[in-house]
């Protein structure tokens, strides 16, 4: 993930470069991120945030979080048990317990199974956007209350200010919207 | 004066420390024993600091100065919402407390913003209650340099401001911390908290040398003891009883507010010594006279 900041001054944008670089990873999204580019207006009260977002991971599959043991299935990432077990509950019904705390017995019929591990777990873009969202949330100054989002095919770019949002502004996010896009062609935002 | 330090070592005839201090004037301010260690925030009078050397060094402890001692400090930040806590302000906090302090964290209703920033008035009295306030801002030189006289220039208690930016022209304002997403313990961090440490010693010295001028009636570390005597600390409470420089803050429940008035000070009653006011924030606050106004109390 590439995070440029400017506007600010050499402070703030080095301390900036942090901060979104720090808060993608705590979400789990630096991965998931091409390019983050802010521009910190601090004079004015204005801050834009324009996030490219790249590649991201497939659903993961009941066969990508357990291992089968016969008639029973082992969870081999928690994290995904409670999620996993709902799914398999709201479809097996009874026909599934769960044994002990990452143990799961299930009382299928042979030609089930290969069904029954294409099920999907959990699709990272079901929430994609509402972690995007909440990472920005974090990263922009709490007092820049005032919101203007302009989202695009490929990401998003959000105003920020404590005051009105002027004209002269939304033109300046479209022309690092333009910037974001083109990013890849030219290396630049 | 009295020299506030801490003491750390073994339980073995820890007792006799404790008799050389009551010998000496002196008083035990927090105690605590973890099974063969102790840990003593002690209080004397500045020219038997050599005895207690000598105690501690016989007993095989060790005594470490404590330059914030007998101050409350509120940390105040523009709000408790994750962008400003939980760093810088805890490690902040934390470093002050090290230093011998006691801390309060406050967050502002509306502090946040630049243009939109403000204090309220009940803001304002419970960070006068204190002896001093920290003001944790962040990174943008603009925003500090338009709300800082906002929030800060009211306040009738010293003050400095920590930010971001590492110059700015302001009162007592220590740079290059500014907004965190980690823990400040790295060596060059713990140099910064140093750097406001020595900065808060100075702001915090101004309000020490007005008391030394215009004495107090009676130390409140004195006042603490006679509270304590007739008011025994409950167990497992902590700090029931909080010293500032010019006064204490005393938690006790509603119907105890009449016992500490009649304690009696030398010849007079507390009441007469001191203001006793409800603290908006916790307990009660005494403020103690100076000697000018009560005359001597023994």
């Amino acid at each position: 993930m590439d995070v440029k900041v400017e506007g600010g001054d050499e402070f703030a944008n080095a301390s900036y470069e942090k901060i979104c670089d720090d808060i993608f990873r705590d979400i789990g999204l630096r991965s998931n991120i091409d390019r983050a580019y802010m521009y910190c207006n601090a004079a004015e009260h204005v801050f834009i945030i324009s996030v490219k977002i790249g590649r991201v991971p497939s659903p993961v599959k009941v066969w990508d979080v357990t291992q089968r043991e016969g008639d029973k299935l082992r969870i081999t990432d928690e994290k995904y048990a409670p999620k996993l077990l709902a799914l398999m509950w709201d479809k097996y019904g009874d026909r599934v317990q769960q044994i002990s705390r990452l143990v799961i017995g299930f009382e299928l019929k042979e030609e089930e199974i290969p069904d029954f591990n294409d099920l999907i777990v959990y699709d990272p873009r079901e929430d994609l956007n509402t972690r995007v969202l909440d990472g920005i949330d974090r990263i922009l100054p709490e007092g820049a209350r005032v919101r203007y989002p302009m989202p695009s095919t490929e990401g998003i770019t959000i105003i920020a200010s404590e005051n009105q949002i002027a004209e002269e502004w939304k033109e300046k996010a479209k022309e690092i919207m333009r910037k974001m896009a083109s990013s890849k062609a030219d290396g630049g935002a | 004066m009295y020299k506030i330090m801490m003491f750390t070592g073994g339980v073995y005839k820890f007792h006799e420390l404790k008799e050389v201090i009551e010998d000496i004037g002196g008083f035990v301010l927090q105690e605590m024993v973890m099974q063969t260690e102790t840990m003593m925030h002690l209080a004397f009078p500045e020219e038997e600091e050599r005895r207690i050397r000598d105690k501690a060094k016989e007993l095989g402890g060790k005594l470490k100065d404590l330059p914030l001692a007998g101050a409350e400090i509120m940390i105040v930040v523009p709000s408790l919402g994750k962008h400003h806590a939980v760093y810088p302000m805890c490690d902040i906090a934390e470093f002050l407390r090290r230093k011998g302090a006691i801390t309060n964290m406050m967050g502002l209703a509306r502090g946040v913003g630049k243009r939109i920033a403000q204090m309220t008035v009940q803001e304002k009295a419970i960070i006068e209650e204190c002896d001093a306030a920290v003001f944790v801002l962040g990174d943008f030189k603009e925003c500090i340099e338009e709300k800082a006289p906002k929030l800060c220039e009211s306040l009738n208690v010293p003050y400095m401001i920590v930010g971001g930016p590492p110059d700015l022209d302001l009162p007592h304002y220590v740079g290059g911390v500014g907004r965190r997403t980690r823990r400040m313990n790295r060596k060059a961090d713990i140099d910064k908290l140093e750097e406001m440490t020595a900065e808060f010693k100075e702001v915090l010295g101004g309000r020490i040398e007005e008391i030394e001028e215009d004495p107090l009636a009676a130390s409140p570390l004195f006042v603490k003891e006679m509270i304590e005597m007739t008011l025994p600390p409950k167990a497992g409470e902590e700090l029931p009883v909080v010293i500032h420089l010019d006064g204490l803050r005393v938690k006790i429940e509603e119907g105890d507010e009449g016992k500490i008035r009649d304690i009696e000070i030398g010849k007079r009653k507390l009441s007469e010594i001191s203001e006793i006011k409800k603290s908006l924030y916790e307990g009660y606050l005494v403020k103690i006279l100076t000697e000018a106004v009560t005359g001597g109390i023994f």
